[in-house]
């Protein structure tokens, strides 16, 4: 499992004005602190950054790849920030990320071959948000046609089917766990990735670490080949790299239709098999669901 | 092959709650089923209609809504009687709008006193709305539950800004509680998971899901109110199985459409107004709203003509 670290981003409340003002300090830090915690990749999310947003790009670029070797992710929909971005890049570059918008989707692509750049290739069309798991496949095959005239493999691009909020639609839950089993099949090669927090959104925040670890192991049963994760989650982390079997044996099993005794199981167990009924669509969502 | 008809796999069934007391005191909720599926279960309290009173003479009111009550608007007590007697209400719907901080803003007291009257005068099971400002809420329907103690009101609008307070009046005095949120089926579930945590037990739990009229949203409205049949009776979700109340009325007649006099293009006012006040209730209805709170007495013949037909054997 890859994991691309989420932490250095323009909606926090330290790294957000460092940006604005170009003050290397705090970046650095947070790129060296996500580095030290054992993250892979490093994402850089300027926001839209419609203003300025190259020079802005740039010079974050410049700032985290002097104290990192990770590689990097840009993360932008501003596609000039994102080129600005490369230009400057020393090493390998994630571009975070290209949607199927007719406006986007072939300046980004000819960027990516241009800066031999891996990409997200994000599920995300002229009508919004695909609707179920079959839109996702039909996006997933435009997509990777698109990509394939512009002369990019399939080991370069990374799947995003958008992970949406537990609390808003649990269909685009499921559907998404669905999709990350049939794209193997749909697109050989292809990698995937998931913004994992967000199917968290609006859960209180102390909480969201069970919903968001409960979804990896979920989607790592299908082969989920990456994801943007909270870099400073010990517990995502330990996951992910091997170190808690019984967990995922757990949610797994419950995958395949076994329901423990949950009341008789430990307190982290029980987190885990809760958030797994919730997740499937088995028990409905709601603010106290670890306590029902 | 012989063809069956599918059937829906049922696993849970909405409680019974007793409104009010005595022998006009109605039972609701106790379904097994879908709305109105009596082919594939139970639905053995059928759905009620509270008439509406308000607590201070209407203004700004569509003439059609106004004329049935013209000459009881400045007195709840007789308007409520009115109800009763002239159109066989069985509940009352007091509405304190008098109350609203933004309005009139009448003291808790005075409320108080208005609600206390009206619930002496009649028999049926009386609700007691709110303005849904939390403050004012808390201080007028904590005051309304001591003082009339004796009758099991139905007490709402609870939300999780003032749920403590105005559900700790209720478990006390032994009321029934409208948990009340913004059509939204989690924030339901968790509303009516705090209020348990409170302590208020489950025979004495409603739930309002925020309902609007036809042509503002109903369709959203159905969707929540059927999700939340859906986990109550196909995934054992207790904690969603309760009755619904619907507060449609003042949803449908305070739009644009409803107050608009006769016009060339919308037609009768008075005949627009019925209907769309039936129909958003009938919506419901279809949605599994247990208790609707009604105004005009065409629409509720409507509505409670429609309950007829279609549970007829």
């Amino acid at each position: 499992m890859i994991l691309i670290g989420e932490n250095l981003n323009v909606i926090s409340k330290t790294l957000g004005p460092a940006l604005k003002d170009r003050n290397a300090g705090p970046i650095q830090q947070m790129a060296k602190e996500e580095t030290a915690a054992g993250i892979d990749l490093i994402d850089l999310n300027i926001g839209p950054a419609r203003r300025g947003g190259d020079e802005l790009m740039a010079w974050v670029v410049e700032t985290v790849q002097s104290v990192t070797d990770k590689m990097l992710s840009l993360d932008t929909t501003n596609m000039d920030a994102m080129e600005a971005g490369m230009k400057v890049r020393q090493g390998k570059v994630l571009m975070n990320s290209i949607s199927l918008q007719s406006s986007r989707i072939d300046r980004g692509l000819e960027m990516a071959q241009k800066h031999n750049a891996d990409l997200i290739g994000l599920l995300w069309s002229n009508d919004g948000m695909p609707r179920d798991v079959n839109e996702r496949a039909m996006h997933t095959v435009d997509f990777l046609y698109k990509a394939s005239q512009a002369g990019i493999p399939n080991e370069r691009i990374w799947i995003d089917p958008i992970a949406s909020p537990v609390s808003v639609e649990i269909n685009q839950v499921k559907a998404c766990v669905e999709f990350m089993g049939m794209l193997g099949d749909i697109a050989p090669g292809c990698k995937s990735t998931v913004g994992l927090s967000n199917i968290s959104n609006g859960a209180p925040s102390d909480l969201r670490c069970w919903l968001n670890r409960t979804y990896l192991i979920m989607l790592m049963r299908y082969g989920l080949y990456s994801a943007i994760v909270d870099a400073f989650d010990k517990d995502l982390m330990a996951i992910s790299r091997g170190q808690r079997p019984d967990i995922v044996e757990l949610v797994h099993k419950m995958m395949d239709g076994e329901k423990p005794d949950i009341a008789s199981l430990p307190k982290e167990m029980q987190n885990y098999a809760r958030t797994v009924r919730v997740l499937m669509g088995e028990s409905l969502y709601s603010h106290s669901w670890l306590e029902v | 092959m012989p063809f069956e008809i599918p059937k829906t796999a049922y696993s849970g069934k909405i409680r019974e709650i007793t409104l009010g007391k005595g022998d006009k005191a109605v039972t609701v909720g106790g379904e097994s089923a879908y709305p109105f599926y009596l082919f594939e279960g139970q639905m053995p309290n059928l759905p009620r209609i509270a008439m509406e009173v308000y607590d201070m003479p209407p203004e700004d009111w569509a003439e059609a809504a106004l004329e049935p009550f013209a000459d009881v608007a400045n007195d709840p007590v007789a308007w409520a009687q009115k109800c009763i007697k002239d159109y066989g209400a069985e509940m009352i719907c007091l509405q304190l709008l008098s109350t609203d901080p933004n309005g009139e803003n009448r003291p808790a007291d005075e409320a108080t006193a208005v609600v206390k009257k009206v619930a002496d005068a009649i028999d049926v099971p009386l609700i007691v709305w709110g303005t849904a400002n939390h403050d004012k809420d808390t201080e007028v329907l904590r005051a309304v539950a001591e003082a009339v103690q004796d009758k099991s009101l139905i007490l709402g609008p609870v939300e999780e800004a003032d749920h403590k307070k105005i559900g700790a009046a209720a478990i006390g005095y032994k009321h029934v509680v409208i948990a009340s949120t913004p059509i939204d089926i989690n924030l339901a579930k968790q509303l009516n998971i705090l209020l348990g945590n409170l302590g208020v037990p489950d025979d004495l739990l409603v739930i309002d899901p925020t309902v609007s009229g036809v042509g503002y949203g109903i369709e959203y409205c159905y969707s929540v109110m059927e999700r939340m049949r859906m986990a109550a009776l196909t995934q054992q979700d207790t904690k969603l199985q309760f009755p619904i109340i619907c507060n449609i009325a003042k949803e449908t007649w305070k739009t644009k459409e409803a107050k608009t006099k006769d016009d060339p293009k919308l037609g009768n006012a008075k005949k627009r107004g019925i209907l769309l006040e039936a129909l958003s209730a009938t919506i419901l209805l279809m949605a599994g709203a247990d208790v609707l709170i009604m105004r005009h007495p065409d629409a509720i013949k409507l509505v409670r003509e429609m309950i007829t037909d279609l549970t007829a054997k």
